[in-house]
């Protein structure tokens, strides 16, 4: 039977890899794991009309749209990798062909 | 006189008579901390120098905050202006924030003093603390023993004296279950009972900030502290916070508790099952109300929390690319190679399977099934709990199904994801629960009971605690 989950896939998804050990562990775990949640398909639950639950109970108040002091620019690039003048500094965005 | 076996409430009381001063606390926690920690690894950053010019200056303050001097140590995921949270993570092993958490401002405007950062399972991920990304803690209790988790590290501070009280992050049982596994106090407040700002994400609907103390008064006391409405945090609510340290003492005409039923006890370790039981009898003997229950929607509560939490997770965990702050992997050639070495390498195994089980419960094809099914699940479990609030102000369970389990002794994710069997409930629901220590097994290791709330029903559940704790006289090991 196919595994329920493309390893490779979600993988690409989530911007990781997997070394082969690290798959050789994780696929068969990752399926006993998806069985196991799979124990919610018993609940029978109108999906289409059920709401989905929010702990926040309470109403959630609005703060006045106010322009206060915030982080400084150097403050914010204190802990960045690498930077440039004022601006973090990332490798190669377009790719050459 | 043994000041680091002092509460804090008596360590409260001695600094505003002038018969101790802040210095004087610090240097017995840091001696304290010198002969212990070694064997017990609680803290990743240990600020010794800093908490004493600290305490020094408190001294000097004619008016004095309601912690002057009381040792503190905070979880390593709760921000801290200028000292390094690394979430014991090493992608963020050299992050230094740039402000601190609500929770920690608040701690300071009251003249508590940051002793350390404590260790914690990689960005709270896990039960027994052995997932952090740079060394296991030890239990007190019994060093071949894990402390659980997440917040493993502010438990066994706390209880072998490194610090007066410590701050955790519970988003499945992580403040609760290693408060249980060492033998202390420990709350999950409401939700938003306590603001967020400035702990680091994990599941940002199931994770609150609360304290693990000795003393069920010490809770109540860190609580009044910590809580409030913060403008930082929108989720945070605007109701009046009661005043605890007074509510905690003022008994209990009518005790009206649940107990669960022997078939939700299923799996439970015996030793934990009969302290369970002889607890619930000690209530009746102080003339409780009890009542048998079954929550039959528990039985999904594990399943449903796994998939709220990591699909949650591998979202919020989706800013640790590698660009603004963090571990950058510095020699990819493009910029999506970086994110994915980056996030390759800086991240642990454990917090790869759960971003993965995440992505996977979030994608196309699968989400109706597992993240929208699990999300409407949450409802179901609250509508039963709603429904035992309108009969009982208490629910009582075991916190761990049993006591603290040997280093290495759960490969298997699943066997590790059941420690959270009794405490995932709270959080899926958003109400407030507390652990209270109860009594010993035969090896000597702390057992807990849980007593669960209505929403923002703390007071009452310190009452409870409090009460409890004078009957059982649960015997520290320090």
């Amino acid at each position: 039977m196919k595994p329920k989950v493309d390893i490779d896939y979600v993988c690409g998804l989530a911007n990781l890899r997997l070394s082969q050990k690290e798959k050789s562990l994780l696929i068969p775990q990752m399926e006993k794991i998806v069985k196991w949640v799979d124990k919610l398909e018993e609940i029978e639950i109108d999906v289409s009309r059920a709401e989905i639950y929010t702990p926040v109970t309470f109403l959630l108040p609005f703060r006045k749209d106010e322009v206060k002091v915030s982080l400084s620019t150097e403050e914010a690039l204190a802990n960045s990798p690498e930077k440039d003048a004022s601006f973090m500094k990332v490798p190669k965005v377009i790719e050459e062909k | 006189m043994n000041i680091t076996s002092l509460s804090l409430t008596e360590l409260k009381k001695l600094v505003h008579n002038k018969e101790i001063k802040a210095e004087e606390i610090v240097i017995s926690y840091l001696e304290k901390i010198q002969e212990k920690e070694e064997k017990i690894s609680a803290y990743i950053t240990l600020l010794g120098e800093k908490a004493l010019s600290e305490a020094k200056k408190i001294d000097t303050k004619k008016e004095k905050g309601v912690l002057a001097g009381v040792p503190i140590g905070l979880k390593d995921n709760l921000l801290t202006k200028d000292i390094r949270t690394t979430c014991a993570s090493k992608i963020l092993e050299n992050f230094v924030p740039p402000y601190s958490a609500t929770v920690v401002q608040k701690l300071k405007n009251e003249d508590a003093v940051i002793i350390g950062k404590t260790n914690l399972d990689e960005f709270a991920m896990g039960s027994s603390t052995e997932n952090s990304g740079f060394f296991i803690t030890r239990n007190p209790w019994d060093l071949k023993r894990v402390p659980g988790g997440s917040s493993g590290g502010s438990a066994a501070a706390v209880a072998v004296g490194e610090a007066a009280a410590a701050l955790g992050s519970d988003t499945g049982g992580s403040i609760r279950q290693p408060a249980a596994f060492c033998g202390l106090v420990g709350l999950k407040p409401t939700y938003g009972r306590v603001s967020r700002y400035g702990l680091v994400a994990f599941a940002s609907s199931l994770d609150q900030i609360g304290p693990l103390t000795n003393t069920a008064e010490d809770c109540a006391l860190i609580t009044q502290i910590i809580s409030g409405h913060d403008v930082m945090d929108s989720t945070s609510s605007s109701l009046p916070v009661p005043d605890f340290e007074v509510e905690v003492k003022k008994g209990m005409k009518t005790i009206k508790a649940a107990y669960l039923c022997e078939e939700m006890l299923e799996g439970v370790d015996s030793e934990v099952e009969d302290i369970y039981y002889s607890t619930i009898r000690v209530l009746e003997d102080m003339g409780a109300e009890l009542y048998e229950m079954k929550f039959p929607m528990w039985e999904y509560a594990l399943a449903c929390y796994y998939i709220v939490a990591t699909s949650e997770a591998s979202s919020n965990l989706a800013r640790y690319d590698g660009v603004r702050y963090g571990f950058r992997h510095s020699l990819s050639k493009n910029i999506n190679e970086m994110y994915k070495n980056t996030r390759t390498e800086g991240f642990g195994l454990e917090v790869k399977r759960r971003i993965i089980l995440g992505t996977f419960a979030l994608s196309s094809g699968y989400y109706d099934d597992y993240y929208v099914k699990a999300a409407k699940t949450r409802g179901l479990i609250r509508k039963e709990l709603d429904e035992a609030f309108q009969k009982v102000d208490f629910i009582l369970t075991p916190t761990t199904p049993e006591p603290a389990f040997l280093i290495g002794a759960k490969e298997d994710p699943i066997a590790m994801y059941l420690s959270d069997k009794f405490t995932v409930s709270a959080n899926l629901a958003g109400i407030p629960a507390i652990t209270v220590p109860v009594g010993l097994n035969k090896k000597n290791l702390p057992v807990g009971i849980q007593i669960l709330g209505d929403v923002f029903q703390e007071s009452l559940l310190f009452r409870l605690a409090f009460l409890l704790e004078k009957k059982v006289k649960f015997k520290k090991q320090n």
